[in-house]
């Protein structure tokens, strides 16, 4: 071998030392780069494992999940109870406030009434019924009344049986109309109040129900009840009749029952024919001394007169034994009709009580009728809450100081369906001097609730 | 000894028996509780009878659960029939239902079509009740479709959105219910009564 070949090797040599050296550096980059992917791995496999282990200790096993499904069954089922019970509870009812001034008497702020309406109903099987009609007095007593309480038990879809006191189905005002959230004006029309021609209500028993007529409906009731109770007066030295009173007594007083009730026909939607009557007997219960002329009618126009006020004159009723007193004929009639098109409504009703004479008992006296009719028409201005009524009444009674011919004019703001405001106007045609003679008007503001 | 008249009590026994003999098909009756009526024959039996005597209540004035006693109470004092009362109730608990309040996009557009129903079964099915057959109103508050500057005056956007949020039109004493009260109504149906309105009585 010469030197030159060995010189030449040895720069071979050096030649390849020198070209791997950047190869080994690059191979330690490259050994850095993969020990870091490594300990990145390792931290997410790390991250992993916690998060399945957080997951784990917040899954739920399937038993937990049935446990759970079975605890929110439970609620819904709780829920439900609030929803769709057996017995279902209600309290409703209707109020109102007011003010009426007449030409002859001082104008007075007033509480109408506060009518709560009880409702317990099981099912679809038996209703309880219950209105209450509390009222403060002129003396500012508040005195509470029984206006019905009935069970109502529905026996099937055309017949329900109701037994208690019961509003009159004599008509429809004194049944349906006769709420201050319902009737158009403030003042129930003369003869349909306390004491006037149309029967208020009654204890016994009654039937009643709806059924269809090919394309039309009908409705009826027919009840059988204690009766009316009849008070008497002293006119010139004789008896004479001075009111019925038809307010549901809680006895007969006379042993004999007296039979009603009304067939209703609804030939078009939104019209309504009634007739309806009564007949049985009545006796003398109560002779009054003094008439009732000077009553001013309420704001429900009532013409029955405070009990105080016979305290305050010590006493007009005298201790009189009636338990021999004859039974009279008492009979009644009825009809009416409710029209409705759209924002006009329509309605009216006529009915006359006929009492019978009596020729041998302490009060025997002539027979004597009372009689009355009454229209109402309304109308609801389109898109407005504004309301105008005009009502006429002619109520005729054997006493020419009770007679009397109404007309009644309302403006009326509907807040809501349930809730207005009303202003009315009357005018009244009766014996000069006497209450039916004087004209007065009365705001009222009625909720029914 | 006490006697007792027969012709007296032989009417009271008659009545009771008959009574008697018709309360047992009630126990059935009861069974079915609350048994499901109507939805629209209850909007015709609620504008057609609950006005002869009051203002229209709004259905969203009670729950479900008071809207049962109100609805047995009045079925006595309106004489309604069993029927009837089931077909009030049921239109009036599904008509106090809210709607949840989204805006309409009208995805095609509005026509007397497209629906499984007819727009004239739609309307005839929903809306009758209070629009009437002529698209009048039937109850008050009710407003009328024929006039010029009625309801069919606006958008199908605004009406679709009136439509399925519910309305109360100006010195209406009640509000339209959400979809008139049949929240079964798709957003298709919808669009075809809107298209049969004014088809029949836009101007």
């Amino acid at each position: 071998m010469t030197i030159a070949a060995t010189g030449k090797k040895k720069y071979l040599i050096a030649l390849l030392v020198a070209m791997l050296l950047p190869l080994s550096a690059m191979a330690d980059e490259k050994y850095d780069l993969l020990q870091q992917q490594v300990e990145a791995m390792q931290k997410q496999l790390e991250q992993v494992r916690e998060a399945l282990k957080q997951y784990a200790e917040q899954s739920a096993s399937k038993e937990e999940v049935a446990q759970e499904v079975t605890e929110l069954k439970k609620d819904i089922a709780r829920a439900a109870e609030w929803k769709d019970p057996n017995t279902l509870i209600h309290l409703s009812g209707y109020a109102d406030v007011g003010y009426a001034k007449s030409n002859i008497a001082d104008g007075s702020f007033n509480v109408g009434s506060f009518s709560p309406i009880f409702h317990y109903q099981y099912r679809d099987l038996v209703m309880l019924e219950s209105e209450l009609e509390i009222e403060v007095t002129d003396e500012g007593d508040t005195e509470v009344a029984l206006e019905y309480l009935t069970i109502d038990l529905f026996l099937g879809d055309y017949l329900t049986l109701i037994g208690g006191k019961f509003l009159s189905p004599i008509g429809q005002f004194r049944q349906n109309q006769h709420p201050s959230w319902i009737n158009k004006l403030t003042s129930a029309p003369p003869g349909f109040g306390h004491d006037g021609a149309a029967p208020v209500s009654e204890v016994g028993f009654q039937v009643r129900g709806g059924f269809p007529m090919g394309n039309m409906f009908a409705n009826y009731s027919a009840y059988i009840g204690n009766g009316p109770e009849l008070n008497s007066t002293i006119e010139d030295g004789e008896f004479e009749l001075e009111g019925i009173e038809a307010e549901g007594f809680g006895k007969n007083s006379n042993g004999k029952n007296v039979y009603g009730g009304r067939f209703g026909f609804i030939p078009l939607p939104g019209l309504e024919i009634g007739i309806s009557g009564a007949t049985g007997k009545a006796t003398v219960t109560a002779i009054e001394l003094a008439h009732h002329d000077e009553e001013e009618p309420d704001e429900h126009g009532d013409e029955e007169p405070d009990e105080h006020d016979e305290d305050e004159e010590g006493g007009d009723e005298p201790d009189v034994d009636f338990s021999g007193e004859p039974a009279r004929d008492y009979d009644v009639f009825g009809f009416d009709f409710a029209w409705g098109l759209n924002n006009f409504r329509l309605r009216g009703e006529y009915v006359k009580t006929k009492i019978g004479a009596d020729e041998v008992g302490i009060t025997a006296s002539p027979g004597a009728t009372w009689e009355t009719w009454y229209t109402q028409a309304s109308y609801l201005f389109p898109q407005t809450n504004w309301e105008t009524v005009l009502r006429y009444t002619d109520f005729d009674t054997p006493h020419s100081s009770q007679d009397q011919q109404q007309w009644a004019v309302g403006l009326n703001y509907l807040f809501a369906s349930s809730v207005i405001g009303k202003f009315t106007y009357e005018i009244n045609d009766g014996e000069p001097g006497s209450q039916a003679n004087s004209n007065r008007w009365m705001f009222q503001l009625a909720y029914g609730f | 000894m006490k006697t007792i008249d027969f012709l007296k009590v032989q009417p009271v026994f008659a009545i009771s028996t008959l009574l008697i003999a018709l309360s047992l098909p009630s126990l059935a009756l009861a069974a079915d509780y609350q048994e499901a009526g109507s939805f629209a024959q209850g909007a015709k039996s609620w504008a057609n009878n609950c006005s002869r005597c009051h203002n229209m209540r709004d259905p969203q004035d009670l729950r479900d659960d008071q809207w049962n006693t109100t609805v047995f109470h009045m079925r006595i004092r309106a004489g309604l029939t069993g029927q009837q009362t089931r077909d009030i109730l049921t239109f009036l608990q599904e008509s106090n239902n809210t709607v949840k309040a989204e805006p309409v996009v009208l995805t095609t557009a509005v026509s007397n079509s497209g629906s499984v129903l007819s727009g004239s079964d739609l309307y005839n099915q929903t809306c009758i009740a209070c629009h009437g057959a002529n698209g009048k109103g039937t109850v008050p508050g009710s407003p009328d479709f024929t006039k010029p500057q009625g309801p069919l005056s606006q958008s199908d956007e605004v009406l679709m959105q009136r439509i399925v949020e519910g309305f109360q039109s100006p010195g209406s004493p009640m509000a339209m219910p959400p979809k008139g009260g049949n929240t079964n109504l798709t957003t298709t149906d919808i669009q075809t009564v809107l298209g049969y309105l004014r088809e029949n009585f836009g101007n």
